[in-house]
């Protein structure tokens, strides 16, 4: 044990000391200077990492309890951004909804979690659950397949149009500004979206540490065997796991359609490459993983994206998922795998 | 426990297996003694030695020569041939070597744009490149560069166990994509819109001057490609590398125990896998004059995946068979190809759909096939009572169906946002249906297959284009939780 | 085990004589299809023609656009011609999926005996791509908003003169045309463009920002992603003095999330310059932009009809399209009628190169270079968002 976690405290100070480099380049020597420009990018970077770090802890949990990689997560995530979109419509779209906006934004994210969490359920009963024991490409080739068949559904059903939420116009297009008029902005609807990942991660942490069925979780994903010897129910437990990463993955889609206001069909596949980077940088398997990783990517892709350009910000995101695995495999926070002879 | 699912007699169980003997040697004294028509076959099959498997393809080669279209031939023959041998690459790296490569489709994508960028001219960005090179040089550069970067790519696996290995590969995928729309260095690739002014595959060796030009041409030259490939597997699957491959498949640590170098098995197996996809590659992008980012997306690597698996993995009659499956039904479920070949499709996958269901239990089948008959015209029948507005569409199209169509479905006036409504529940019933057992099951079908029928002809026959991915993913996920062995496969596949 | 290699070798040997023989002897002879440009067609009372468009896939909406305006057309001519009359084949090119499909469609075109022309395709990628299968095929096809300016050039990507011919104006004119307005109409002194990575639009920002450079103007360039929705950090760069944002798009729904966010950031000051493919009235909606779109007439009784017949939606993106299929059809009737009840593909083409519409919705006369450009350079119009959210002409 402490050689794991001495590995993660090295990691983190390796991860500590090319932060403090690459912000000395950027504030100081790169083309466009300055701290207020690189302060703006941080909070952009920390709203969209929020998104991604609700999207890696559904692939976190999922893989933690059945060592199994949900292709089909990122479109859950953007069913759930569709289904936030369509309570909208029906109470009254953006601009005259027919209740308060406190009340109409909690119905969406309440109804993309509940939605989410259904469809996550059913895909891990009826996609999942045959293939327990099969041989590991089954459950892969099985997610590919269902990812293939949401956004495909999605495509018949409600064509390739994008939808806009219109979140600026439902909320607001005012925000506070730090450090004067000429400072850093931080939107009404950032706020919303960083406090609601910081509550919707707080309580999974309450879920995961301090209750009974985290517990049943934790004792699952370590073995599930014994936990059965031991009364759990496995299937149960791994249900409602799944419950909860989709609902998370859901209430990651109505904060992106809030923010930035268009979602079509195939987000979900660009999203979730990004989520999985996130959970696989951080450490698959481990939920504080998760939520670094996540932050990561979004600081990663904001900067790319102000200092380079949009061309390469992708691939600057991808080049950085590539390092770190050849680098350590098992992520950030992550435990290097033994394997059992 | 409650809720465990009931033992499926296709999945290994200590009952049958023994230590050290995987599921087809166990499996052959049942072969031996299977009864019927398909027993027989199977030893028809079994005896026959590799070239007399191969023998088997000869009529293929008269095709181009049958009264059919130059559209036809293009959209069956040749993408049939292509998907065969993006199959058997592939086949060698999942199905030998148990490794999950999705980022398979780059490697098919970079033959491509190796071939347009070597044998053709194109202007971008300040930068003029004239290459026009005879095809046997292009073409072989094409597969050794390839086989190059498969190696790389794989070396990278060298750290990586099976999931790991699958991120990074999708990876590399999608940064081949974002590398030739964005990124674009020097102008090489001609960004989004891609090499466009290529030269047909012209061969120049020794005096002789050899032009294919036509699509029967390329059909016997891929032809050719694919049986050559078939051979090469073939004897590098009966070879000593071949079993060294599976045996690294089923169990790297003992593989390596017995003195297998495991990682340079890995790697030769991405190479070879990327050289023939290369191979691939080059051909179509000489077939098709050009070479765009957009030919090699995801999709392609879901129907390559798709063929892989339907065929089964680890067996090369597999991928020939898959590959027309799956080509011929995605060609037959185009928009641009009359909708009565879609529709008599349908039907009849619904017909074999409940055959299957059903195979156990003749009387079921019966009952199940006359009772949605009955059912339809009897929802019909209430229907054009009750809401005249129901019957009153008219049939997409119809062709010889249309009678008996427009009898025994619902056609409402204004059906999208009910198709709607009707598709959601119909995912509910299918669902349910898996669960249930026995008449409960038999009771469900009718209203099941009456509502598939309704939301066909309302709305997925009006987008046949997507419907067909919607069937290749619900495809996928059938076959992995029935059958994941595929048509022709019989390896228990584990990924490294 | 001897045996079996030796086996295997010389059927492998056989098999590949044969196919080398064939595929010398496939390629030797004249493709069956080249002599269907020559191949004689029986005119009759209906003719074929075949429309190349984007009729599902993520283009599905433009793409629709212009099938209905061809097929406005078309109902207008069969019931003033109802012994000329003209049948349509669909061919679904799914721009924005993979070339691939527009090569198959191409492919059926020309293995339709009866079919004598073709309208589109829409995308500039795929009339590269199916350029070899039409001119295998000896059609001749006439683009509504294929607008890339190297098609036409007759060497960067590829030679399809005689072949192609469009109905809009290249992305060339669209350029000086904006930076016009915005030197001498908006007197804008700092512009900031931002390109969407595909060709179309880097063209046309290469170009303004080389006019604007020329004239004095400040200008800064950057680049979003079409599959983009964040532009939070694109926007922070732009310095808030900046007058104007040049986004020569092609997704409307991308430049009303951006124009949103560009006002959430407190830059709303700022106004957006669009380009043709953002000529979307309902979906950009961002009041006080700019945008430039090719031309049409409003005051063609045509249009207006169209217009009231959708609801008010012109669809005007599809409206070259109408002007397309006038061209083709002319083009096949005047062969038929040259040829007394037989024409062949190659005539229709002469036929197309020789267009002469004195008047057309477009709002000029239409008529064809040896490039395969309409004659008369088409002057762009500029347009802004009104507060209710439609496009006013302004110049």
């Amino acid at each position: 044990m402490a050689s794991t976690s001495r590995q993660v405290l090295g990691n983190l100070a390796g991860l500590g000391v090319l932060l403090a480099i690459w912000v000395v380049y950027a504030v100081y020597f790169s083309p466009t200077q300055g701290w207020t420009f690189f302060f703006q990018l941080t909070v952009n970077g920390i709203i969209l990492g929020s998104i991604y770090a609700l999207i890696a802890l559904g692939y976190s949990l999922v893989y933690g309890i059945l060592k199994l990689l949900n292709f089909a997560h990122g479109d859950v995530y953007m069913i759930g951004s569709f289904i936030g979109f369509g309570v909208l419509t029906l109470l009254g779209g953006p601009l005259s909804p027919a209740i308060p906006v406190a009340l109409l934004v909690l119905c969406m994210f309440v109804a993309a979690m509940l939605g989410s969490g259904v469809l996550g359920l059913a895909i891990e009963r009826f996609a999942y659950r045959p293939l327990r024991d099969a041989p590991r490409i089954a459950p892969l080739i099985s997610a590919l397949g269902v990812a293939f068949f949401l956004e495909n559904s999605v495509l018949l059903l409600f064509g390739a149009d994008y939808r806009n939420y219109d979140g600026y116009e439902l909320i607001s297009y005012n925000g506070i500004h730090l450090g004067g008029d000429a400072g850093v902005f931080v939107s009404y609807l950032g706020v919303l979206v960083i406090s609601g990942a910081l509550l919707l991660m707080v309580a999974l942490i309450a879920l995961v540490r301090w209750s009974r069925f985290g517990k049943a979780m934790r004792a699952v994903s370590f073995d599930r065997e014994a936990a059965a010897m031991m009364g759990i129910d496995p299937d149960r437990v791994i249900a409602i796991t799944f419950l909860v990463g989709s609902a998370l993955g859901g209430a990651a889609g109505v904060m992106f359609g809030l923010v930035y206001s268009q979602i079509y069909y195939l987000i979900g596949f660009l999203a979730g490459l990004k989520g999985f980077t996130a959970a696989v940088v951080g450490g698959i398997g481990s939920i504080p993983g998760a939520m670094l990783g996540g932050l990561l990517v979004g600081l990663v892709e904001s900067w790319a994206k102000g200092y380079l350009n949009g061309n390469v910000a992708d691939l600057v995101v991808f080049g950085i998922l590539i390092g770190v695995m050849l680098l350590r495999p098992s992520g950030l926070l992550g435990t290097p795998a033994l394997q059992k002879v | 426990m409650a809720d465990t699912p009931p033992p499926n007699p296709d999945q290994p169980t200590p009952a049958n297996t023994e230590i050290g003997v995987d599921r087809w040697v166990s499996e052959a004294d049942e072969r031996r003694d299977r009864g019927g028509l398909g027993g027989r076959i199977q030893r028809l099959w079994g005896g026959l030695p590799p070239s007399g498997k191969l023998a088997l393809l000869t009529p293929a080669i008269f095709l181009p020569f049958l009264p059919l279209s130059e559209a036809t031939i293009y959209n069956y023959g040749l993408f049939i041939l292509i998907y065969a041998l993006l199959a058997l690459g592939l086949n060698v790296v999942v199905g030998f070597a148990g490794l999950l490569d999705l980022g398979y489709v780059a490697f098919f994508g970079f033959g491509a744009y190796a071939y347009a960028f070597l044998s053709g001219t194109h202007h971008e960005k300040g930068h003029e490149y004239t290459h026009h090179w005879s095809a046997q040089y292009s073409i072989l550069t094409a597969v050794v560069l390839c086989a190059v970067l498969g190696l790389f790519l794989g070396s990278s696996s060298r750290r990586l166990l099976g999931d790991y290995l699958a991120i990074v590969t999708l990876f590399f995928g999608q940064a081949f994509v974002v590398f030739t729309n964005s990124a674009d260095p020097y102008g090489i690739t001609n960004g989004s819109n891609g090499l466009g002014n290529i030269d047909p595959l012209h061969f120049s060796a020794f005096g002789v001057h050899l032009t294919v030009s036509s699509t029967r041409g390329y059909y016997w030259f891929l032809f050719g490609c694919v049986v050559l490939v078939l051979i090469i597997v073939h004897l590098l699957s009966e070879s000593r590398t071949g079993r060294a491959w599976k045996a690294s498949r089923e169990d790297p640590l003992a593989a390596e125990l017995m003195g297998m170098p495991v990682n340079r098995l890995k790697i030769m197996a991405f190479s070879f896998g990327a050289a023939i996809a290369g191979l691939a590659g080059s051909v179509f992008a000489a077939a098709q004059t050009g070479a765009f980012p957009q030919n090699f997306g995801t999709q392609v690597l879901i129907l390559i995946y798709a063929v892989v698996i339907l065929g089964g993995t680890g067996s090369l009659t597999g991928m020939l068979a898959g590959a027309t499956a799956i080509i011929v039904s995605f060609q037959v479920l185009d928009s641009t190809s009359p909708p009565n070949n879609a529709r008599t499709l349908f039907y009849l996958g619904l017909i074999v759909g409940v055959a299957a269901l059903f195979r156990k239990s003749r009387l079921k089948m019966a009952v199940a096939v006359v009772s949605t008959i009955a059912l339809g015209f009897a929802v019909h029948a209430i229907a054009e009572a009750v809401w005249p507005r129901g019957t009153s569409g008219s049939v997409t199209s119809g062709g010889y169906l249309t009678g008996a169509i427009k009898d025994w479905v619902l056609l409402p006036t204004h059906a999208n946002r009910l198709a709607i409504y009707g598709y959601l529940a119909l995912i509910v019933l299918v669902v349910v249906i898996v669960q249930l057992k026995g008449w409960w099951r038999v009771a469900v079908v009718p209203p099941t297959l009456v509502l598939t029928a309704f939301v066909w002809e309302n709305l997925l026959i009006q987008q046949p284009a997507v419907t067909r991915y919607v069937l290749f993913g619900v495809l996928l996920i059938a076959l992995m939780a029935t059958r994941p062995q595929g048509l022709f496969g019989t390896a228990k596949v584990e990924i490294v | 085990m001897l045996k079996k290699i030796g086996l295997v070798a010389v059927l492998a040997a056989l098999i590949s004589v044969v196919v080398a023989t064939t595929t010398a002897w496939g390629s030797a002879k004249a493709p069956r299809t080249a002599s269907a440009a020559t191949a004689s067609v029986k005119c009759g009372k209906t003719r074929t023609i075949g429309m190349a468009a984007p009729i599902t896939g993520p283009a599905s909406d433009i793409g629709n656009q212009q099938v209905r305006w061809a097929k406005y057309f078309v109902k207008r001519w069969n019931k003033k011609h109802s012994n000329a009359r003209i049948k349509v084949v669909m061919g679904d090119t799914q721009l924005g999926v993979d070339t691939a499909f527009a090569v198959k469609a191409a492919k059926s075109f020309a293995s339709n005996s009866k079919l004598l022309g073709v309208v589109g395709p829409a995308g500039s990628q795929e009339v590269v791509a199916s350029t070899t299968a039409y001119k295998q095929g000896g059609l001749g096809f006439v683009s509504g908003s294929a607008s890339r300016t190297t098609l036409t050039d007759g060497h960067t990507d590829g030679n399809r003169r005689g072949y192609f011919y469009r109905t809009v104006p290249n992305d060339a004119a669209q350029g000086p045309a904006v930076a016009n307005w915005m030197t001498k109409k908006l007197k804008w002194k700092r512009v900031y463009i931002i390109d969407d990575q595909e060709t179309y639009s880097q063209g046309l920002a290469d170009g303004v920002q080389k006019i604007l450079n020329n004239r004095g103007v400040t200008t800064k360039r950057d680049s979003i992603s079409q599959k983009d929705s964040d532009f939070s950090s694109a926007i922070a760069k732009i310095p808030s003095n900046y007058q104007g944002i040049y986004i020569p798009w092609q997704l409307a729904p991308q430049a009303q999330a951006f124009g949103q966010q560009l006002q959430a950031a407190g830059k709303g000051h700022i106004k957006l310059f669009g380009s043709d493919g953002l000529f979307a009235p309902g979906v950009w909606k961002i009041a006080g932009s700019y945008d430039s779109a090719f031309p049409y007439n409003p005051a063609s009784k045509v249009v207006q009809t169209y217009v009231k017949a959708h609801g008010g939606n012109g669809e005007f993106f599809g409206l070259p399209s109408y002007v397309a299929a006038q061209v083709v059809v002319g083009a096949v009737t005047r062969a038929c009628k040259a040829g007394h009840g037989k024409t062949t593909r190659a005539a229709v083409r002469k036929q197309i190169a020789k267009t002469n519409l004195k008047t057309s919705i477009l709002g000029f006369s239409v008529a064809f270079q040896k490039s395969g450009e309409m004659k008369l350079p088409a002057a762009y119009g500029i347009y802004q968002i009104q507060k209710n959210g439609s496009f006013k002409r302004i110049g």
